[in-house]
């Protein structure tokens, strides 16, 4: 009896009609993607997005010229070159990201002694030529003027879990 | 006008012309058609597996096919270096040309057909049958394993599911007594259960899974299945040239959802034999029975995996083959004891 | 000799040693920052620390204590780590938390020990201390809140410089590292200040926020500055010299370099030859290889060997002189010569030439005669020694020579040859003290060598050298790096050839038609005439700028060299980085116009170079080794004049091309300046 309903239900197409419904019915249930340049996700405040060089509230860099992320760096995207300012204090000449060798691990941040190097909440970077991700000094302040407060922000929020 | 008309219909160039206009009308609204195919295609996908699908081109993304279209015209052909050059050109054309000639016999309306053949339905089975020269053609001319290893595959299913599709298309011819397609129309006239697909309903089953592996779709996709061979006969085509192959491809697939409606959903004619029904135009019948066969195509291919080749080649040659001569035996040894033969 | 137990472990410890020394022995590492193998104990870091049974029952200062038979010493005991932690909580109570700005950072003891021994968070939470930063010269950066007030430095300004002007002002938190007078200090060795100082508050003030120690690329190689012969490290980073780092070699330079040696490296970023020139139409024009070799076959053909001469200057490898010695050789020139300031000195006994007694020597002798030198200037490392002798006691030391101040005193006998002839008849006082020295010790400086008289001046030191089996007393000291090699390959004039004097009146009587310079500048190149010049080199100095062409050679931290030291120890240095643009290595830059010269030099690669070298001569196999060389008659006695012994060396900062570069150098000689004239 079982093989007879089995055959039955082979030659109804049983399955595939059933397969058939499936689909049709997932059809009309409501679309889970983000429309996404219109709409975008949340985003955690330890996202790792493009990164920036911040500045203190008084509008001096950070940035110590440490070297301390272009040594952690896995990548070897970082490059780093120092001398003493006009004030005598330490700064960069040079501080170069590779973009596109940057794997976005974070660790750069990590290093930071001073939050100066961050990954910002900034995911949408993409440029029509390679020479355009290979950042410099002046890009990298640029993007931490320009997302200061979103950095700032994420960095309060999650100070509490360090 | 009276002038035009004994023109068109009688001097020579009028004729031509005539004709020109008519292949025009038939070309025109079919390439526009494939091309939204391609969109509805996507749209249905993106609907199953809950996306949205384009939607950014123009509204509702409904400028994304010629975007897509414009996109092909405009790069660059690409003719590898150890290809055969002059085969590797032909053979888009002739797979686009095959699968734009079988349209001269379907008949849209009453009397709108442009050649009312007596052999519609031998016609239509022989350029089919063309269509496979330009896969292999173009499989053997890209000079690229990949290519012709999808040819070689693309060609033996389609050779072994025209079998199938010869032996419904000799079911119907029975049941009709005629190779006219619009006699074949005619002779489903009335209510929709008189159409052909009940009575002969696993006859238009086998009919709808062959016209999947003719046209190379889901889930008989093998000859460009992309886990194994890259893009199958097409990997080596770039440009204009694949677009031939795309366009063919998809005007095949309207070719075979146009004749599948024909055979068996009554072609042109109301499924409700009576006003207001009747008022509408049988090619709006005829079309909106099209499109539901093409929904049919985009809506298995988003719900089917792709078949194995061992598996494709038995169910067409160890199922649909056997189940399909059973059927014509039936279908006849029914006519002839019924009574019902039809009378030429 | 006592034995003692460290950790469970007994071993046996010569007598006398500090507790420390013996868990060294013992292979028992002690943390410490005031501690320092060559300078005085001070016991004041207390990270020494270690339990020491019998004995206090508090944990003790492991460097200041001697050990005593049957001692038992435990390091690892949780008391002693304790203790350790309570030090090291101590010192980083006013420790400034700027390692991330610190360039000490990444090779700094109180980092490193921190590690092992430090808190993860402060308990201090006062103010830290401050303290005014020192300005000790262009060389010595000071950021004085970091220091630890190991007084490192102050024992090394006193006891190793020689010079008194740094120490300690005020009492526990008060307490200040400082100069008493401010003015920068007036050592040639104030480099290694920064290296003994255990923490980042001095550093190199060339160097300053340069790189980073994980950085760069650590090569050995061999300080050409000075004929010392300097055992070194040359960081570079990239296509950049960062700095030179000493070595540690008891033999030659234990831990210490000249400040010229370790800060002239920026010269060598500046007026480098880094492509070939000609001089067309009375001006330098940029060229190709090609074109400056055409340019010298051109020229070269159709002139008899005789009228080519080549100098060798004072910075070569060993490889490049004997490339040049046989392609003069090839081109039957006998006219070549290494001795640039003309030295009185012949390729003959090998004893003649060096400093026989050795670095180490210097440690033995038990009375000291400088003859027309100024070791302080000439080799400050050296000097360094010759001070620690000093100060080991029971040294006369005595110069005949310039009055100068040698950070240690010196008995000045006189200024000129007279003096000597005087000593050497036995009418000076410190002539019995030489006489009854067991190993007295005969200096012989090139500003008693390089005059008309040297060779009697020559004469009449190695009749004051005491030589006998196991001491020989005879020492010259060189100032040129190349030039014991030099004349260990016999790069001296041949049959007939003429010396620098000779070929330079040569040039000017145009019967020597050209003049090939091999990195030499140190003569006047105006006495050239009408030759042509060929200058191969480095460096856009005194030889370039006269020269009709210009071949672009490779300086020392550019090429793998072999150089002789002043004592005769043979040594190689290795490749840091590349020379600059098109110059190449000086060897294979001879090799090549060899070969279009249609001379081709016998050898393609430096191991066949090498070869050739042991070949000429066998103390080129004997790597790293110092033995007094044969000993002969030389010199030749004769009339001396009265002129006093003057050094050769006026300024001490600027010696050859790449100091003459340096902008540090100059910084050096400006702050010196500005010192006397305060004076």
């Amino acid at each position: 009896m079982a093989s007879l309903d089995r055959t039955a239900r082979s030659f109804l197409l049983s399955e595939l009609v059933g397969g058939f419904l499936l689909t049709l019915k997932y059809m009309f249930k409501p679309k889970v993607t983000l429309n996404y340049p219109y709409e975008k996700g949340p985003l955690s405040p330890r996202f790792r997005g493009e990164h920036a060089l911040r500045r203190y509230p008084n509008g001096e860099e950070r940035c110590i010229a440490c070297k301390l992320c272009e040594a952690i760096c896995p990548a070897q995207a970082i490059t780093i070159e120092a001398e003493p300012r006009d004030d005598g204090s330490r700064r960069t000449t040079r501080y170069d990201i590779d973009m596109t060798k940057c794997i976005y691990c974070g660790f750069c941040q990590e290093a930071c002694p001073v939050d100066a190097i961050v990954e910002g909440p900034n995911f949408e970077f993409s440029t029509e030529t390679r020479e355009e991700l290979m950042y410099n000094k002046s890009k990298l302040l640029a993007n931490g003027d320009r997302w200061e407060g979103e950095i700032a922000a994420n960095l309060r929020a999650d100070a509490a879990y360090r | 006008m009276d002038a035009i008309i004994t023109f068109l219909t009688t001097h020579w160039l009028g004729q031509a012309i005539l004709i020109l206009l008519q292949c025009l009308a038939v070309t025109v609204p079919l390439l526009v058609s494939v091309a939204y195919m391609t969109y509805v295609d996507r749209k249905v996908w993106a609907s199953i597996q809950l996306r949205r699908g384009p939607n950014v081109v123009g509204p509702f993304g409904l400028l994304q096919p010629f975007a897509d279209g414009l996109k092909l015209v405009l790069k660059e052909t690409i003719v590898p270096s150890s290809a055969n050059g002059v085969l590797f050109i032909i053979a888009p054309m002739l797979a686009f040309m095959t699968a734009l000639v079988a349209w001269a016999v379907v008949p849209f309306d009453d009397g709108w057909v442009i050649a009312d053949i007596n052999v519609g339905i031998l016609y239509l089975f022989a350029i089919s049958s063309l269509g496979v020269y330009g896969i292999i053609i173009a499989g053997w001319a890209s000079n690229s394993k990949y290519a012709f290893l999808g040819a070689l595959r693309s060609a033996a299913q389609m050779v072994s599911y025209e079998v199938s599709i010869g032996f419904v298309l000799i079911t119907v011819l029975l049941c009709t007594g005629s190779l006219n397609l619009s006699k074949v129309v005619l002779a489903q006239s009335g209510w929709f259960f008189n159409w052909f697909w009940l009575p002969l309903l696993p006859m238009f089953v086998i009919f709808f899974i062959s016209a999947l592996a003719e046209t190379n779709r889901t889930p008989f996709d093998l000859p460009m299945s992309e886990a194994e061979l890259v893009a199958g006969f097409h990997t080596e085509y770039s440009a204009m040239t694949f677009g031939l192959f795309f366009l063919g491809e998809y005007a095949n697939m309207i070719l075979l959802s146009a004749l599948g409606s024909v055979l068996f959903l009554g072609g042109w004619m109301s499924p409700i034999p009576f006003a207001p029904f009747t008022w509408v135009p049988g090619v709006v019948w005829f079309a909106l029975k099209i499109a539901f066969l093409l929904f049919i195509f985009s809506w298995t291919k988003g719900t089917l995996p792709r078949y194995r080749y061992d598996q494709l080649m038995r169910l067409g040659w160890k199922v649909f083959l056997p189940v399909s001569l059973g059927w014509v035996v039936l279908t006849a040894a029914v006519l002839q004891f019924g009574g019902w033969v039809p009378k030429p | 000799m006592p034995i003692v137990k460290i950790d469970g472990r007994e071993i046996e410890v010569p007598a006398g040693i500090t507790i420390l020394q013996a868990c060294e022995m013992a292979g028992v590492e002690i943390p410490r920052f005031c501690y320092h193998e060559r300078l005085s104990i001070a016991g004041n870091c207390r990270m020494c620390l270690v339990e020491v049974k019998p004995g206090p029952p508090k944990p003790q200062a492991s460097c200041a204590m001697p050990v005593a038979d049957k001692q038992e010493i435990i390091t690892k005991s949780e008391v002693v780590q304790k203790a350790r932690r309570g030090v090291m909580e101590f010192l980083l109570i006013n420790h400034p938390l700027d390692c991330p700005i610190c360039d000490q950072g990444g090779e700094c003891d109180l980092q490193d020990q921190a590690m092992g021994y430090g808190f993860d968070r402060s308990r201090y939470h006062e103010n830290k201390r401050a303290v005014p930063d020192k300005e000790l010269g262009p060389l010595v950066k000071t950021s004085m809140n970091r220091c630890i007030q190991c007084t490192r430095c102050v024992r090394f300004a006193a006891e190793v410089a020689g010079v008194e002007e740094l120490g300690a002002t005020g009492r526990g938190e008060g307490m200040e590292i400082t100069t008493y007078v401010r003015h920068a200090l007036t050592t040639e060795l104030a480099g290694n200040l920064v290296d003994i100082c255990p923490v980042g508050a001095l550093t190199s003030k060339p160097y300053a926020y340069e790189a980073r120690s994980w950085e760069l690329r650590k090569t050995e190689s061999i300080d050409v500055f000075d004929a010392l012969g300097a055992n070194i490290r040359v960081d570079a980073r990239g296509g950049q010299v960062m700095r030179v780092l000493p070595r540690l070699n008891d033999d030659v330079n234990e831990e210490w370099l000249g400040d010229k040696s370790r800060h002239a490296i920026d010269g060598l970023r500046y007026q480098r030859l880094d492509r070939p020139y000609v001089r067309t139409k009375g001006k330098l024009v940029e060229a190709t290889w090609d074109e400056a070799f055409a340019a010298i076959t051109a020229r070269l053909a159709n002139v008899e060997g005789d009228k080519i001469a080549a100098i060798v200057g004072d910075q070569c490898d060993a490889e490049s002189m004997l490339a040049l010695k046989d392609l003069m050789t090839a081109l039957g020139s006998p006219n070549i010569d290494c001795r640039q300031d003309g030295a009185k000195l012949e390729a003959g006994p090998r004893g003649s030439y060096l400093f026989n007694a050795g670095i180490r020597g210097i440690d033995q002798a038990d009375a000291i005669l400088l003859i027309g030198t100024n070791p302080r200037w000439e080799s400050p490392v050296l000097n360094a020694r010759l001070r620690k002798r000093y100060l080991s006691g029971r040294c006369a030391i005595a110069s005949v020579g310039p009055a100068v101040d040698l950070t240690y005193p010196v008995e000045r006998l006189g200024a000129g040859p007279a003096t000597l002839r005087d000593l050497a008849d036995g009418k000076l006082g410190f002539a019995e003290k030489l006489k009854a020295a067991r190993n007295p010790l005969i200096i012989v400086g090139m500003g008693a060598l390089a005059r008309d008289d040297g060779a009697a001046v020559l004469a009449l030191a190695r009749s004051l050298a005491v030589v006998n089996d196991d001491w020989n007393g005879f020492a010259v000291l060189h100032t040129a790096a190349a030039r014991v090699g030099g004349l260990d390959l016999g790069v001296v004039p041949g049959e007939r050839g003429r010396d620098v004097a000779g070929i330079l009146a040569g040039a000017q009587s145009k019967e020597i038609e050209v003049v090939y310079l091999l990195a030499a500048d140190e003569f006047d190149t105006s006495k050239l005439g009408k030759a042509f010049v060929i200058y191969q080199g480095h460096h856009g100095d005194a030889g370039a700028h006269r020269a009709d062409v210009i071949l672009p050679g490779a300086a020392y931290a550019e090429k793998p060299g072999t150089y002789v030291n002043m004592e005769g120890r043979v040594q190689q240095g290795f490749r840091a980085n590349f020379p600059p643009g098109d110059a190449r290595e000086d060897w294979a830059i001879l090799r090549a116009l060899s070969e279009r010269l249609g001379k081709t030099l016998p050898y393609d690669t430096l191991d066949q170079v090498r070869a050739r070298l042991v070949a000429v001569n066998r103390t080129f196999a004997a790597l790293e080794q110092q033995s007094p060389g044969a000993w002969g008659e030389f010199g030749t006695a004769g009339a001396m004049t009265d002129a006093p012994f003057v050094s050769p060396i006026s300024n001490y900062y600027m010696t050859d091309p790449i100091s003459r570069a340096s902008k540090t150098m100059a910084e050096c000689v400006a702050s010196r300046q500005h010192l006397m004239a305060a004076e």
